[in-house]
């Protein structure tokens, strides 16, 4: 499946789920927050999101800042 | 006597509030935390790279006791992208603190008034407690002030110039007249300012660059610490009132002059 991933085209070769994604890019699920097309996805939710076809996901962490 | 700030429902322990920019590494940043005393720290949102695992401070920041996150929403260039940049903080920090902050210009990095006001409108709609980074503008502050912000955070100077309270009488007309928490972020360089900015009647301050950038990160913090204690016990105790002319503190009497 197709997807871009924080601006990149990813191709994505598991079952589709959050989780499936996250653990194929080495992403700590804890860590990571979630905006697939624009919209802010909680994390409670990750377990009911399939992911689709040109799905434009932003994957986001915690760094510094002031 | 509890001292304690008060921002929004949150009670703080520490009129010191940290940014966890510009540090030269994890340990030496969670160092400063340590020494600072803050029990509010900023942090701010980056895509995830798995080439630089080690910047993610989520884990190195859960470990540190009696220490609240207040994501920022830097890199949002207008109202819709701090809302999202906030809905987005706040699945990490588990928090309701925001640090609302658009500054569109990378030159000056100065706040846009506008789209602050209207991403406050929203973020307080949907429950945070929203702290947004201003200019020191005295209607700017009573107007997020009236719609609900749990704070204002004028600027002192420019974000990491170290020029101090460049701002300081219109952040004494801010304090004068804000019924909600009033801490100066941006632009302090030394504890002294820090100090001044509390003995003004601010409620805290927030520094991130003056700690970051000193050669002994964890050393200025201590230091900045003991500024911000000061400057709010000298608060408390109320200042002389000044005065044009001088005013003698020992007695004139003229008793050694010589007449011959």
């Amino acid at each position: 499946m197709k997807l871009t991933v924080n601006g990149d085209v990813h191709e994505h070769q598991g079952d589709g789920s959050v989780e499936a994604l996250l653990g194929e890019l080495g992403a700590n699920k804890a860590h990571t927050a979630l905006m697939i097309n624009g919209d802010v996805i909680p994390s409670e939710s990750w377990a009911d999101t399939s992911l689709n076809e040109n799905d434009v996901i932003e994957m986001l962490v915690f760094v510094g800042g002031g | 006597m509890n001292d304690s700030l008060k921002v929004g429902d949150q009670e703080l322990g520490s009129r010191l509030f940290l940014g966890t920019g510009k540090f030269s590494s994890t340990q030496a940043m969670i160092e400063a935390v340590k020494a600072s005393g803050s029990e509010l720290v900023t942090v701010a949102l980056r895509r995830f790279n798995r080439e630089q695992a080690e910047d993610d401070l989520y884990g190195p920041l859960s470990q540190l006791e009696n220490v609240r996150l207040m994501p920022n929403t830097s890199g949002a260039m207008n109202a819709k992208e701090a809302v999202r940049a906030a809905m987005l903080g706040r699945e990490l920090s588990k928090s309701p603190f925001v640090k609302l902050e658009i500054h569109p210009n990378p030159h000056h990095l100065l706040p846009d008034p506008i789209e602050t006001y209207e991403a406050a409108i929203e973020l307080v709609k949907q429950g945070f407690l929203v702290l947004p980074y201003i200019p020191a503008d005295p209607v700017l502050a009573k107007r997020l002030e009236d719609i609900g912000c749990a704070a204002v955070m004028p600027l002192g100077a420019a974000i990491g110039t170290g020029k101090g309270l460049s701002t300081a009488e219109m952040i004494r007309i801010i304090v004068r007249d804000s019924n909600i928490p009033v801490i100066v972020d941006a632009g302090l360089r030394s504890p002294s300012e820090a100090a001044c900015a509390l003995e003004m009647g601010c409620d805290a301050v927030l520094v991130n660059s003056a700690i970051a950038a000193a050669e002994n990160p964890a050393a200025m913090a201590a230091a900045f610490k003991m500024g911000v204690e000061a400057g709010r016990a000298a608060y408390k105790a109320g200042l002389m009132p000044t005065s044009e002319a001088a005013v003698a503190s020992s007695p004139l009497t003229s008793f050694l002059s010589i007449d011959d």
